[in-house]
């Protein structure tokens, strides 16, 4: 397995965000998480990423235990988290963002990298040299993922990136997500748009309360009927 | 509108600046009986050179930390009094009396980046416990006010209250036709401002000034991204330790005296000048320590020492009044404060 975590504990303070959370992604494989609003999912990608300290629990990436590495490392070792809110740095411009994503980085390549995201963004290419703060909503997302590309991971969390998408937005994210991971890149992908993140997924847990509750393939999700009932109903 | 004003470069607008502070000066210098206010006008940029360097490491600070450093002003002294305290000994040893100012005030920009270093690494390194907690800025604030007043008894006790005068004279004069520019003067201008430049260089340009304006904006974001926090933070406090050392050294060379209490008006101008020209920006310091320094020095030429102090105080508050954001600033608090 690329990722693994066992028994994943987060608090903060008398919060118990995350209690008992297992999973795995496969190398090239997206997995997705679901749940409702305060289910922990972010909290969840947080530990992973090193924002948040779990208060107990183990993390191995490719094999390696990685649960004391400080956030900074666990980049290097290739994990890196687009999060919630997208968090572009709007004081700086669409170019230098790009720059940061590559900050782990010391090799010659990374020039050529970021031209590889003009050609596939050209809104960012058109905008290289502006502050990012002039971006649209969907091309702040594009910024942010970009972003997280050019550390060169093995291992890609998105969360809720359709958050405040049009619905042509919305598809055009999904199809990048599937031509990342048809490239190869693993993805953890948590979401609220459940029908779409279930067709991108190969599997997915669903979340309460801190729980997994639910877990297994995609297509076994979609058609779970306490899924639909309590997530896809109105949809 | 203010949003062209601060994004235009800022190298470019001083160049502007600086073109035209020449020309009233050539201006002034040909003109009957204007040689002494052109006397005036380059004795004010000079000491407004100090202000700047003094007000940019406030502004780094406050820029990337959010932290309004109180041992700055006591960074600045420490550089005069140590230098003055080396030289008296004889120390570097082995040089002549003739010779050892310079080594001396070196060992006194050293000993300032080391204190900076000492204070980073007993504020600001509880920033890492306490994130998030209410105490998160009253702790450096606090403790930063604590490491004033050590410095400064610490001094008092190993080289005492007295004002001293630095035992060396640097004194060479430049004649321009009817002008005569104090070698010393031109040189610290050129050098504070050039420390200053290569600083906004540094934060622009390279890929630590850019984990800095990261960090500036958004530590959490900086940390996802790959930057270690907590050893980019000492830069910060390197930096601003460097730029009072050359300040310090700048004003022993220019004025030659030196007293456990001299950096309480520099620190004061240089928050005058940092806020008149707009808080946050480096920029901002740039134009309004110089403009400090001139106003300062000019009223003091018209006026008197205490109408000068009136002079200075009286503008910024008006400025402030007028335009709370300071001449230059975009008042952006919080984001995009470099
Ligand atoms: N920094 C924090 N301090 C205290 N409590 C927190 C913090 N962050 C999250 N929580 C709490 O932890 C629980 C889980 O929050 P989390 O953000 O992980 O949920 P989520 O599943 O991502 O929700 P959403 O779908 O709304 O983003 C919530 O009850 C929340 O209030
Ligand atoms: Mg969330």
């Amino acid at each position: 397995m690329l990722l693994d975590v066992a028994d994943l504990e987060v608090r903060y303070g008398r919060t118990h965000a995350v209690r008992g959370v297992s999973l795995s992604v496969a190398p090239g494989e997206v997995v997705t998480v679901l749940g409702a609003n305060g289910a922990g999912k972010s909290s969840l990608l947080k530990a992973l990423a090193g924002a948040v300290r779990p208060a107990a629990g183990r993390i191995w990436l490719a094999g390696q235990d990685i649960t004391a590495l400080a956030a900074p490392d666990r980049v290097r070792q290739g994990l890196v988290l687009v999060p919630e809110g997208r968090q572009i740095l709007v004081s700086l411009s669409v170019r230098e963002n790009l720059l940061m994503g590559a900050y782990c980085r010391r090799d010659a390549e990374v020039g050529r990298d970021i031209d590889a995201i003009y050609d596939r963004f050209p809104n960012l290419a058109a905008r290289r040299d502006m502050p990012a703060s002039v971006l649209s909503g969907g091309e702040q997302q594009m910024l942010a993922i970009s972003r997280a590309l050019l550390a060169r991971p093995k291992l890609m969390m998105l969360d809720e990136p359709s958050l405040g998408l049009s619905p042509l937005l919305v598809s055009r994210l999904f199809g990048l997500i599937g031509e990342l991971n048809r490239e190869g890149l693993a993805i953890l992908l948590v979401e609220q748009n459940t029908r779409m993140a279930l067709r991108a997924a190969s599997r997915g847990y669903v979340m309460e309360l801190g729980r997994v509750v639910l877990d297994g393939p995609a297509e076994k999700l979609a058609n779970n009927d306490a899924l639909a009932a309590a997530y896809l109903g109105g949809h | 509108m203010s949003a062209s004003v601060s994004s235009r470069h800022p190298l470019l607008t001083s160049i502007g600046v600086a073109l035209a502070g020449i020309a009233a000066v050539a201006l002034l210098a040909v003109l009957p009986g204007g040689s002494t206010l052109a006397q005036q006008v380059v004795s004010g940029l000079m000491l407004g050179g100090i202000y700047v360097a003094v007000a940019v490491a406030f502004t780094l600070t406050i820029g990337v930390l959010n932290f309004l450093n109180f041992t700055i002003p006591t960074l600045f002294m420490l550089t005069g009094m140590v230098a003055w305290g080396l030289s008296r000994w004889g120390l570097p040893f082995g040089l002549s009396p003739g010779l050892h100012w310079a080594p001396a005030l070196l060992g006194g920009v050293a000993v300032a980046i080391l204190a900076s270093l000492i204070v980073e690494r007993f504020t600001f390194r509880y920033l890492k416990t306490r994130h998030g907690d209410a105490t998160e800025h009253a702790i450096p604030l606090v403790s930063s006010l604590g490491f004033l007043l050590i410095f400064e008894h610490l001094v008092l006790i190993f080289l005492g209250s007295e004002a001293q005068s630095f035992p060396v004279r640097f004194r060479l004069d430049l004649h321009l036709g009817p002008l005569v520019v104090g070698l010393p003067q031109l040189a610290s201008l050129l050098l504070s401002l050039g420390v200053v430049f290569w600083l906004s260089w540094l934060l622009q340009s390279t890929r630590t000034g850019r984990a800095l304006r990261s960090i500036a904006e958004s530590p959490d974001t900086a940390t996802l991204l790959g930057v270690e926090v907590a050893r980019i933070v000492p830069i910060v406090f390197l930096l601003s330790g460097l730029l009072c050392g050359v300040a310090g050294a700048l004003f022993v060379v220019n004025y030659s005296d030196v007293s456990p209490f001299m950096g309480e008006h520099v620190g004061t101008k240089a928050i005058a000048g940092m806020v008149l020209g707009g808080l946050g920006s480096i920029w901002g310091a740039i134009a309004g320590g110089l403009l400090v320094g001139l106003l300062e020095t000019l009223g003091i030429h018209f006026f008197g020492g205490d109408a000068a102090q009136v002079a200075v105080w009286g503008v910024l508050l008006a400025v402030l009044i007028l335009r709370p954001q300071g001449l230059f600033g975009a008042s952006r608090i919080g984001k995009g404060k470099l």
